[in-house]
């Protein structure tokens, strides 16, 4: 599913070099449910972000079932960001306009939303309990309501690879839990390969895949 | 994204308020003044349309109120095959009516020789007769030669609370009122109109001059070839050039009246094509009488050159135009006499307004820059507190002209709300205008007009967010998560 090969990423913060990460190769297997631990500034959302080609490595290559992200077009990486990804983020990062039926809805929008993606929006939010928040703006709901939103919004694509930054980050131990059983549903249900990024370990359970990253480097070779 | 769009814009009211109303006051303030042009050119065609015939006045004269002809000229003009009627007229400036000085708006003593005025098919001020209401009254008939019977615009019986049968003082000679006339247009809403030797009289005119000849053509005639037709029949004759300095040299330095400023930079054209001078020298102030035909208006300047050389006959007027110099070059190069067509009249104020709206555009594109601003201001501002936003939209699959879309949207949301409202404010400021000043100002905001202040200012709106938009599209939607 995902080939990392030698990836290196360096940024500026001002004049100072920042090599996030330092030449990183693994692969995560397709249905994998993935954790990339390690501690802060050791390089794991940036290696979470250019997986979703949200940014271009350094060096190195990161190929997504076999293609290339670096050699995609812009369009291409817009529709594989629209369409075989789906985004959580530790901060929800919702949008504060709209409610939410609204941002599960965003990554269609500019297509235009019909009736039956909008129908399939709210049952979505239904299924993660929202059901009687369908109208209600991010700044009307709880974290853990938050969270759920971005996961529906993750799972009206159908996605073939989940990328979660933190998602418990900002949840207490109940909720985040909530959190994690979505994710392991989908993961089961649908065979979505999930790749989340944590600092806590409480929820690996047996037979995933755990990436532990220091300093920019992979500390444990493929994560088996 | 429409929708959003608005979302985004109400989330941020006080912001997109502020950006909306300088947006709407420079499009109101953009709208006002063209409509001071379109107004000027509405009034020209209007009055224009009214007046079919040609006017036959001395070379170089500006408006007919400073040309002097023979009157024997008229029965040769008569003679030219295709004219049905000429009819000779005066004009001369009032200066006093029932004891108030008239300064602003000018009104004119209009002598018509009544006999062939009434034999006009298509007389403006006939046609636009009172005959109904409480100024119904009568155009001059052939029992008016020789008295002080007027026929006045509804502007100055209005003004002096007049009434049809009343008496109207002018210039301290009582004269009655028996009929009333009402154009529309401020160029022929300004005459008292009466017998052409009661105006001689009273003013001391040469009794062998007009100011002009009306000419009529017969039906089918095409004016342009009877204007020619003219020319070549006075082609020969000697006469003098129409000099300024001999008519107006009294004439004070400048006014305060932007109506009169402007037809004097009429008067200059019409006689020079040239741009006026800038030091307002005397023969800058010449009022505009249309109309050798019907119509006229005026600085408060011209009695002054009139009073000041009574009674000067058409010869006195060529001794003293002898000594100038080349001003006052008209179309009709050295013939005797310069003959207008309507279309002559309404081309000259055309390139008149035309460059009005040229000051105009000036004046208007320091307030249009000051909005434009105020948008990319606004759109800067909010493009940069929504960075974090943009970034989830690109993780979510927006490509960048999708964000470009959305923040151009809004910034052109803005931009039509504000011409909308810039619009409408505009031509409710221009008809307040009209209201308070019906007798000085006739400003129009035209359909047109109006359609281009809400286009133009929504393309202000597009363009004032292109910047912010541009630089939000630029970048990576993970630069743009980190910085939230």
């Amino acid at each position: 599913m995902i080939d990392i090969e030698d990836l290196t990423k360096t940024h500026y913060r001002g004049e100072t070099e920042v090599r996030a990460l330092r030449g990183v190769t693994c692969h995560i297997p397709k249905g994998s449910f993935t954790f990339i631990f390690g501690p802060s500034g050791s390089g794991k959302s940036t290696l979470l972000y250019l997986v979703g080609a949200l940014d271009n490595p350094t060096a190195g290559a990161v190929s997504v079932n076999g293609r290339n992200l670096a050699e995609l077009s812009s369009r291409e990486r817009d529709e594989y960001r629209r369409h075989d990804v789906g985004f959580i983020f530790q901060s929800f990062n919702l949008l504060k306009n709209l409610d939410a039926v609204g941002n599960v809805l965003v990554p269609f929008m500019p297509q235009g939303i019909s009736k039956e993606m909008r129908q399939r929006a709210i049952d979505l939010l239904n299924h993660v309990g929202l059901g009687s928040r369908l109208d209600h703006r991010p700044s009307q709901l709880s974290g853990g309501e938050q969270q759920r939103v971005a996961i529906a919004r993750a799972l009206l694509k159908k996605p073939a690879l989940v990328l979660a930054d933190e998602p418990t980050g900002e949840l207490d131990s109940k909720t985040g839990a909530e959190v994690f059983g979505y994710l392991r549903r989908l993961h089961t249900e649908q065979q979505t390969t999930v790749v989340v990024v944590s600092h806590d370990d409480r929820y690996v359970t047996d037979g995933d895949r755990v990436l532990k990253l220091q300093d920019g480097q992979l500390q444990n070779g493929d994560g088996k | 994204m429409l929708k959003l769009a608005f979302r985004n814009l109400l989330s941020r009211p006080m912001r997109s308020l502020l950006s909306l109303l300088g947006l709407t006051v420079a499009i109101a303030g953009m709208v006002g003044l063209f409509s001071v042009a379109r107004g000027l050119d509405a009034m020209i065609d209007d009055t224009f349309n009214d007046i079919p015939g040609l006017v036959v006045m001395q070379p170089g004269a500006p408006i007919p109120i400073f040309s002097r002809l023979p009157t024997e000229w008229g029965d040769d003009i008569a003679a030219v095959p295709g004219v049905a009627v000429v009819n000779g007229e005066i004009w001369q400036r009032v200066n006093v009516i029932d004891g108030k000085t008239i300064i602003s708006p000018p009104r004119f003593l209009f002598g018509i020789d009544i006999p062939s005025r009434l034999a006009l098919k298509q007389c403006v001020y006939r046609n636009a007769m009172l005959t109904e209401g409480p100024y119904a009254g009568r155009f001059l008939n052939e029992s008016d030669r020789g008295t002080l019977n007027i026929v006045v615009s509804q502007q100055i019986i209005e003004e002096f609370d007049k009434g049809v049968g009343d008496t109207l003082q002018v210039n301290n000679r009582d004269m009655t009122i028996v009929g009333v006339y009402h154009h529309g247009s401020l160029l022929v809403d300004i005459a008292i109109i009466l017998d052409i030797d009661q105006v001689r009289s009273l003013t001391l005119f040469d009794p062998d001059s007009v100011c002009a000849f009306y000419v009529e053509q017969e039906e089918g005639v095409d004016v342009e070839e009877l204007a020619e037709r003219i020319r070549s029949a006075f082609r020969g004759r000697k006469v003098e050039r129409w000099q300024p300095a001999s008519a107006i040299q009294f004439a004070p330095a400048s006014s305060e009246n932007p109506l009169i400023d402007f037809l004097r930079r009429l008067d200059h054209g019409l006689k020079s094509k040239k741009p006026p001078p800038a030091d307002g020298s005397p023969e800058e102030r010449a009022p505009i009488d249309l109309d050798g035909a019907e119509s006229a208006s005026s600085s408060e300047t011209t009695d002054s050159r009139i009073e000041s050389v009574p009674g000067q006959s058409f010869a006195s007027i060529q001794d003293a135009a002898a000594n100038s110099a080349d001003d006052g070059a008209g179309d009709d190069g050295d013939l005797p006499v310069e003959v207008r067509t309507a279309s002559d009249w309404a081309d000259r104020f055309d390139e008149f307004a035309g460059d009005l709206d040229i000051v105009l555009g000036v004046l208007t594109s320091i307030g249009v820059t000051i909005a434009v601003l105020s948008i990319v201001n606004t759109m800067l501002m909010s493009v940069t507190e929504r960075i974090i936003e943009f970034g989830i939209l690109k993780a979510n699959g927006w490509s960048k002209y999708d964000v470009l879309k959305l923040i151009t949207i809004e910034s052109a949301v803005l931009g039509f709300a504000g011409g909308i409202l810039g619009s409408l404010f505009g031509r409710i400021a221009a008809d307040v205008v009209n209201w308070m000043w019906p007798t000085r100002a006739h400003l129009y905001a035209s359909p047109g007009l109006l359609m281009f202040g809400v286009v133009f200012a929504t393309v202000l709106g597009i363009a004032g967010g292109l910047y912010p938009a541009f630089w939000a599209m630029r970048m990576m939607p993970m630069d743009a998560i980190r910085r939230g």
